[in-house]
C-alpha cells in the first residue's frame, strides 16, 4: 500500500537517524528506530534509510538489535550490495563472547538454520556431514532441538523422501514423546508413521506407550470443531453410519456459525438410521424455520436427502413446511419435490397432491422450474395443473429468467399430451408469444422446434417427449462412492478433508497450472544444468501423494470439434467389450455418466443401429480421457474404445473401471 | 506444520465519502454517497519462510467478503496456490450514537446492510443513546459527534502452500493470540499499534521456519518483557527456564508462606427443548491450581477413594481414559476425557493412578474431565412469552432450584431474551430484581442466593410500538448463569495433597469446590420454532411461545 508522502516521511527519518543528539540518547534514538518499523508494517517503503539502520545495529540494546535485524531481512533483497555491507556488523554480533554458546537455545535457532540454508541455496549438494551432525543431535537434552532436527532433517533431505526412522530412532523418540510440548508431539508422532514396526508384539508395545497422547489439552475452537466435523464427514463416506449412535452431538446449538452448522446437518444426515430417524428429523425440521435462510435451505435439502430412504415421513414433513407459505421455504421444498419424484417414483402421489397453491410463494428462477417440470411431467395427477401453467402464460411477458420460459414450453408440451383439451388453447397463446415476441434467441428456437414438431404429428411428439418419469437407479450409481479408510488414511489431519475432496482436486489443479506457468521462462536459461525438468515433475508427483486415485474434474467440458480433432490424433489406448442386453436409453445414460463426470459429446438417439456415443473426461492432472460405445445390433455387447492424451496406465485401469461402473449398472436395468 | 507467515489483520475498513473526493472522515453526511472500500492492512505480519510473497495477504479480504457473500465462509479458504487458514472469535459488533449524529439509526442500520455486504440481522434501537447492531464478518467502529471510527477485533491469518494439519495450524493460532492477550490484556487494533514491538519479538519467539518453537506465556514473559532487556555482555540473556528440563516452572522461586488453593469447579452445559426435554447435558469439571510454593516442590493429589480409575479395558485404542466415582450409594458416574497438564507424570498415573508432579508457578489448570450422563438441571426454568402484536409482550418465567436443600446456588442470573422493539418495560419478581438490558435485547433476573428446592416468579411488561419493523428476529435462548459453593455434581473430592520440597518446608493446601453453569446458554428455547412451525407466521416474534 503506497503511503502518501512517504519520500518526506524517509528523509526526515534519515536525518534523525543521522543526528548525533539522537544517536547518543539512548531511548529517543530507538523511538526513531520504532518509527522506521512502523512506517515498514504499513507498508511504505523504508529500504531508503538501510545504512543508517544497519549501524542502529551496533547496540546493547537488544530490543533495538531485534528490530534492526526485522528490518534488514526485509530489505536486505532489494539492496543486495548494502546489505553485504551489514555482514560485517552481523559477523561482529557472531563473534560476542557470549557463555550461552552451547545453550539448547542456541542449539534450537542453529539446528533449523541449518534448513534455512539449504532452503536458500536451493537443489545445492546435501553436507554429509551436516545430517550425520543433525542425526545425532536427535540425541539432544533439550526437546526442541530433537524436534527441530527432525524438522531440519526432512527439509534438506526432501529430495532423498525425508528422515528416515529406524529402529533405535523410532524408539528413541517414543521415549521422549512425554518431554515434549504438543506441537512437538503432533510432529514426531507424524514421522513416527514412517515406522514399520518388525513383529506385532513391538507394535502392540508402540501403541500401549502411545496410549497416554489420546488425551490432549488444546482448548476448543469453533475452527476446530470445524476441522473436526469435515473429517468425520469424511469418515462417514468409507464408514457409513458410523457415528449413528452419537447423533445428538451433531445437533446445531444457537451461537454456532454457519459453516459449523452446515457441516453439522450434512454429518446428520448421514447418520440417519431406523432408530433415531424420528428425533433427526425432528430437529431438521426445527432448522427448516431458521432465520438464516441458506441454512434452513440446507436442511430442507437434507431432509430431502434422507426422503430417499424414509420417504414417507420426509415428504409429510415437506409438505407441512408448504403450509408456512414463505417464499424461502416453498421453493426449496418444490426442488426438492422434482429430485425426489426422480428417485422414489412411489412417493409421486403424495408430492402431486402437496402441489397446489405452492405457486403463489414462488418466486425465484429454480423454484419455478422444478414446479413447471412437476407440473408438465405429472401434470395428469394434478388436477389444476393446466390453469397454474395458464397463469405462468399470462405473465410471460414479465418473466425475467429465460430458463423459466423453456421450462414452461417443454412442460405444457408435455401435459397437452396427456390432456389436450385443456392445454391447446394455452399451449398456441405460449407458442405465438415465444415465436412472435420472445427476445432470447435460445426460447424462440425451443419454441420453433416444438411447433415443427407439432406439425410433424402427434405421434411424433409422443416419441420424442415421452420419457420414463422417474430413474431410481441413479441412487445406486450415487452410492458406490465408498471408499475403505485405508485409501485416504494419509490425507488425515491435512487440508484435503477440511476442504473436501473434490474442491481440493480442484484447487490442486489450478495450482498445478498456475505452478507451471510462470515458471516455464525462467526455466530457459537454466536448462542447461539439467536436472530442473525432473525435479519440476518431482514436486508435481508430490503434490498428487495417492497418484493411482483417479479423480474427474466435474464441469470439465470440451466442445465438439476440439473432441474431434483430439480423438482423430490419439491411438486407441484401450479397448473393451462389456456385456449389453436390449435397447438404449441415451438420457439415462448421459445423465449416469455426468454422476460420474464424464461428459457426452455426442450420442444416436434410441434405437439407432448400430448405437454409438461419444464421451469425454479429464482428471485432476489435466489427463484427458476419450471413450467411443459402439453397440451393434447382432451382438450383446457393448464395445468400448478409450484414447488417452498422456500415457497412465493406473488411471487408465481406474477410468475403465468406472465406465464398466456405469455401463453395468444401466445394462443391468434396461435388461 | 510449516506455516509460511502469520498476519494479524484489521479486517476493516475505512469510510470513503463521494467519489474522488479522497478520505474524509470528519464530518458525515448523509446525502453524500458513500462506499465502503475494504483494503486490509496488515496490523503486524512475520513472514517466516519466505516462499509465500508477503503481498499474497491482499487477496484474503475479497476472498472473505466473497464467501461471505455466497454464504460459504468457513475458516480455510485459497488463492492460486495459497491456503489461508483464519480465525476470529467475534463477529457481532456495534454502531453507537452519541449526541448529534447524521442520519439517526434507522440510517445507519440500512447504511450497514449496504457497505458491509452479507451483514445480516441489521437491527437498531433508540433511547438516549442509540445503537445499531450489524451481525456480520466485517467490522463496525463508533460514530462520535459525527466522526464515524472503526474499531474491530483483529483477524489472525496464517498463510501455508503446503497440505498443512489444519487443526494444529488452528491450534497455533489460538496459542498465539493467548499469548497476546495475557501481554495486553484485550487483543485489539490498538493494542496491537502500541505494542507492535513487543508483538514482532513474541512472533520471533512463538515460531522459527514455520515451525512453533517456545508458546508457553509464563516463560515468555520472564525474557521479553515490557522494558525490553539490554544486553550486557558476560551475562546469559535467556533465562534458565527455556532451557530446563521442566519446562514449565523456574529455579529459584522464594515464598515467605508456603500455600496451595485447589479449586474443584464443575460446569453445567444443558440444551433443553421447547418441550421440556433435556437434549443434552454434560458436565465439564477442572480442578485448578494456585500454587504459591519455594523451591521445586514435589506434589502429590489424592482424590476420594470412591474414585475408581479405571481405564476401560486396556485395549489396544482406548479413546476414552474413565474415571469412576461412585457415589454414596453405590451409584458410580463415569469420567471421560480426563486430560492433564504437561506436569503431571502420565507414567506413575498410568502405573499406581497417582497424580504427581512438579507445579508451575501460579495459576494453571491440573485436569479436567467430562460428565456425559444425563443428570438433572439444577435450575429448571419454565416460561411463558406472550406477544399482543403492536401493543405488549408479556413474559411470565418459573425458576425451581433442583438440588440438594442444603446447598445455595449464588449469584443466579436468568437473562430472558425480549423483542429489540420493546419498550417501557414493567417488573415483578417474587425475589431478586430484574433489569432491561435494552443493548443485549435481554431482561437479567438476578438473584443473590437461591437455596435448592425452592421456586420464583418473574413477570415482565413490555409495550411495543404501533409500526412493526419488518425483518424477522431469531430467538435466542434464555441463559442461566449461577455458582454453587460446596458442591460438585460428580462427587469428587480432594482426599489430600502432599508437597515435599527439599528444604522441607510446611505448606498448606487450601480446597474449594463450586459448581457453576456452562459457557453456554442452559435453555435453548430456540426449538420452540421447531415443535410448532406455525410461530413463523409472524415475523420475527411468535404471538405466543410456550415451554
Amino acid at each position: 500500500m503506497p503511503y502518501l508522502g512517504s519520500e518526506d516521511v524517509v528523509k526526515e527519518l534519515k536525518k534523525a537517524l543521522c543526528n548525533p543528539h539522537i544517536q547518543a540518547d539512548r531511548l529517543r534514538y530507538r523511538n526513531v528506530i520504532q518509527r522506521v518499523i512502523r512506517h515498514m508494517t504499513q507498508g511504505s517503503d523504508m529500504s531508503g534509510v538501510f545504512m543508517e539502520m544497519v549501524k542502529a545495529s551496533a547496540t546493547i540494546d537488544i530490543v533495538q538489535k531485534k528490530l534492526v535485524y526485522l528490518y534488514m531481512c526485509t530489505y536486505a533483497p532489494l539492496k543486495p550490495d548494502l546489505a553485504l555491507l551489514a555482514i560485517n556488523t552481523l559477523c561482529k554480533d557472531c563473534s560476542d563472547p557470549n557463555p550461552m554458546d552451547k545453550a539448547s537455545y542456541v542449539r534450537r535457532v542453529a539446528v533449523l538454520g541449518c534448513a534455512k540454508m539449504h532452503t536458500l541455496h536451493g537443489d545445492s549438494e546435501v553436507d554429509g556431514a551436516l545430517v550425520n551432525e543433525l542425526y545425532s543431535l536427535l540425541r539432544d537434552q533439550d526437546p526442541i532441538v530433537v524436534v527441530n532436527c527432525l524438522r531440519s532433517l526432512e527439509e534438506i533431505l526432501k529430495q532423498e523422501g525425508g528422515v528416515v526412522i529406524n529402529k533405535p530412532i523410532a524408539h528413541h523418540l517414543l521415549n521422549r514423546m512425554s518431554t515434549l510440548d504438543q506441537w512437538g508431539q503432533a510432529e514426531v508422532l507424524n514421522f513416527l508413521l514412517r515406522y514399520q514396526p518388525r513383529s506385532e508384539e513391538e507394535l502392540f508395545d508402540i501403541l500401549n506407550l502411545l496410549d497416554g497422547f489420546l488425551k490432549s489439552s488444546s482448548p476448543e475452537s469453533r475452527e476446530l470443531c470445524f476441522a473436526a466435523l469435515c473429517h468425520v464427514r469424511q469418515v462417514l463416506h468409507s464408514l457409513p453410519g458410523h457415528f449413528s449412535s452419537h447423533y445428538k452431538k451433531f445437533f446445531c446449538s444457537y451461537s454456532e456459525p454457519h459453516y459449523i452448522r452446515l457441516q453439522k446437518v450434512e454429518v446428520l444426515c448421514e447418520l440417519v438410521n431406523d432408530e433415531n430417524v424420528q428425533q433427526v428429523l425432528e430437529e431438521l425440521r426445527g432448522y427448516c424455520t431458521d432465520v438464516s435462510a441458506d441454512f434452513a435451505q440446507a436442511a430442507i435439502f437434507a431432509i430431502g436427502g434422507i426422503a430417499r430412504t424414509y420417504t414417507d415421513q420426509c415428504v409429510q414433513i415437506l409438505t407441512e413446511l408448504l403450509g408456512l407459505r414463505q417464499e424461502h421455504i416453498t421453493t426449496v421444498v418444490v426442488q426438492t419435490f422434482r429430485d425426489l419424484v426422480w428417485l422414489c417414483p412411489q412417493c409421486t402421489e403424495a408430492v402431486c397432491q402437496a402441489l397446489p397453491g405452492c405457486e403463489e410463494s414462488i418466486q425465484d428462477s429454480e423454484g419455478k422450474q422444478a414446479l413447471i417440470w412437476l407440473l408438465g411431467v405429472h401434470g395428469e395427477r394434478i388436477p389444476n395443473a393446466p390453469y397454474v401453467l395458464e397463469d405462468f402464460v399470462e405473465n410471460v411477458k414479465s418473466e425475467t429468467f429465460p430458463a423459466v420460459k423453456m421450462e414452461l414450453l417443454t412442460a405444457l408440451l408435455r401435459l397437452f399430451l396427456s390432456r389436450p383439451a385443456e392445454c391447446q388453447d394455452t399451449l398456441g397463446r405460449l407458442l405465438y408469444y415465444c415465436i412472435e415476441e420472445e427476445k432470447d434467441m435460445a426460447v424462440r428456437d425451443r419454441g420453433l422446434f416444438y411447433y415443427r414438431l407439432l406439425l410433424a404429428g402427434i405421434d411424433e411428439v409422443k416419441r420424442i417427449l415421452c420419457c420414463p418419469k422417474s430413474d431410481p437407479s441413479l441412487r445406486l450409481l450415487e452410492d458406490q462412492a465408498e471408499r475403505p479408510v485405508n485409501s485416504w488414511a494419509s490425507d488425515f489431519n491435512t487440508l484435503v478433508p477440511v476442504y473436501g475432496k473434490a474442491l481440493w482436486a480442484t484447487i490442486s489443479k489450478c495450482q498445478g497450472v498456475e505452478r507451471r506457468g510462470p515458471e516455464l521462462p525462467n526455466t530457459a536459461p537454466f536448462a542447461t544444468s539439467g536436472p530442473l525438468i525432473p525435479e519440476e515433475n518431482k514436486e508435481r508427483v508430490q503434490e498428487l501423494p495417492d497418484s493411482r486415485a483417479l479423480m474427474l474434474v466435474p464441469n470439465h467440458q470440451l466442445t465438439a470439434a476440439c473432441f474431434e480433432k483430439t480423438w482423430v490424433s490419439l491411438k486407441v489406448a484401450h479397448q473393451q467389450v462389456f456385456p449389453w442386453q436390449g435397447a438404449v436409453h441415451p438420457d439415462t445414460l448421459q445423465m449416469a455418466l455426468q454422476v460420474v463426470n464424464i461428459q457426452t459429446i455426442a450420442m444416436n438417439r434410441a434405437g439407432a443401429q448400430p448405437w454409438k456415443a461419444y464421451l469425454s473426461a479429464q482428471d485432476d492432472t489435466g489427463c484427458l480421457f476419450l471413450t467411443e460405445l459402439l453397440l451393434e445390433p447382432e451382438n450383446l455387447q457393448m464395445q468400448i474404445s478409450v484414447k488417452q492424451n498422456k500415457a497412465r496406465t493406473e488411471t487408465l485401469n481406474s477410468f475403465i473401471s468406472v465406465l464398466e461402473t456405469v455401463i453395468g449398472t444401466i445394462g443391468d436395468i434396461k435388461s | 506444520m510449516s506455516a509460511s507467515a502469520v498476519f494479524i489483520l484489521d479486517v476493516k475498513g475505512k469510510v470513503r465519502l463521494g467519489a474522488g473526493s479522497g478520505e474524509r472522515t470528519e464530518s458525515l453526511d448523509p446525502s453524500s454517497d458513500q462506499t465502503f472500500s475494504a483494503h486490509p492492512q496488515p496490523l503486524i505480519s512475520r513472514n517466516y519462510k519466505g516462499d509465500v510473497a508477503m503481498s499474497e495477504i491482499e487477496h484474503f479480504m475479497p476472498l472473505l467478503m466473497q464467501r461471505e457473500e455466497e454464504g460459504a465462509l468457513a475458516p480455510l479458504m485459497s488463492h492460486g496456490r495459497v491456503h489461508f487458514l483464519w480465525i476470529k472469535y467475534s463477529n457481532l459488533y456495534c454502531i453507537r450514537g452519541h449526541g448529534r449524529i447524521p442520519g439517526g439509526p434507522e440510517w445507519w442500520a440500512a447504511q450497514a446492510q449496504r457497505w458491509w455486504a452479507g451483514t445480516r440481522g441489521a437491527q437498531y434501537s433508540s433511547g438516549s443513546g442509540w445503537r445499531v447492531r450489524v451481525q456480520g464478518l466485517c467490522s463496525i467502529g463508533t460514530l462520535q459527534n459525527g466522526t464515524f471510527s472503526l474499531t474491530s477485533l483483529p483477524a489472525v491469518v496464517a498463510t501455508t502452500l503446503k497440505n498443512a494439519n489444519a487443526s494444529l495450524v488452528y491450534s497455533f493460532l489460538y496459542k498465539t493470540v493467548e499469548v497476546f492477550s495475557e501481554y495486553f490484556k484485550e487483543l485489539e487494533e490498538e493494542s496491537i499499534r502500541d505494542n507492535f514491538v513487543i508483538v514482532y519479538e513474541l512472533l520471533d519467539e512463538l515460531m522459527d521456519f514455520g515451525f512453533p518453537q517456545t508458546t508457553d506465556s509464563k516463560i515468555l514473559q520472564e525474557y521479553i518483557t515490557q522494558q525490553g532487556n539490554k544486553l550486557e555482555t558476560g551475562k546469559s540473556r535467556v533465562p534458565p527456564t527455556v532451557t530446563n528440563a521442566v519446562s514449565w516452572r523456574s529455579e529459584g522461586i522464594k515464598y515467605k508462606k508456603n500455600e496451595v488453593f485447589i479449586d474443584v469447579i464443575e460446569s453445567v452445559n444443558l440444551l433443553v427443548n421447547a418441550n421440556g426435554s433435556v437434549l443434552l447435558s454434560e458436565i465439564v469439571g477442572t480442578i485448578k491450581l494456585k500454587v504459591f510454593l519455594s523451591g521445586m516442590p514435589e506434589l502429590r493429589l489424592g482424590l476420594n477413594d470412591r474414585v475408581l480409575f479405571e481405564l476401560t479395558g486396556r485395549s489396544r485404542i482406548t479413546l476414552l481414559t474413565r474415571l469412576r466415582v461412585s457415589g454414596s450409594k453405590n451409584k458410580s458416574v463415569e469420567l471421560e476425557d480426563v486430560k492433564f497438564h504437561q506436569c503431571v507424570r502420565l507414567s506413575r498415573f498410568d502405573n499406581d493412578r497417582t497424580i504427581s508432579f512438579i507445579p508451575p508457578d501460579g495459576d494453571f489448570e491440573l485436569m479436567s474431565y467430562r460428565l456425559s450422563t444425563q443428570v438433572k438441571p439444577l435450575i429448571w426454568i419454565e416460561s411463558v412469552i406472550e406477544k399482543f402484536s403492536h401493543s405488549r409482550v408479556e413474559i411470565m418465567v418459573k425458576a425451581k432450584g433442583q438440588f440438594k436443600k442444603q446447598s445455595v446456588a449464588n449469584s443466579v442470573e436468568i437473562s430472558v431474551p425480549v423483542p429489540s422493539d420493546a419498550d417501557s418495560p414493567r417488573f415483578k419478581t417474587s425475589v431478586g430484581s430484574a433489569k432491561y438490558m435494552p443493548e443485549k435485547n435481554v431482561v437479567i433476573w438476578s438473584i443473590k442466593s437461591f437455596p435448592g428446592g425452592k421456586e420464583y416468579l418473574m413477570r415482565a411488561h413490555f409495550g411495543l410500538p404501533s409500526v412493526e419493523k419488518e425483518e424477522v428476529e431469531g430467538r435466542p435462548p434464555i441463559g442461566v448463569k449461577f455458582e454453587i459453593p460446596y458442591f460438585t455434581v460428580s462427587g469428587i473430592q480432594v482426599r489430600y495433597m502432599k508437597i515435599i520440597e527439599k528444604s522441607g518446608y510446611q505448606a498448606l493446601p487450601w480446597v474449594r469446590y463450586i459448581t457453576q453453569s456452562g459457557g453456554s446458554p442452559t435453555w435453548h428455547l430456540q426449538r420452540e420454532l421447531s415443535s410448532t412451525p406455525l410461530y413463523l407466521l409472524c415475523p420475527g416474534w411468535p404471538h405466543l411461545s410456550r415451554m
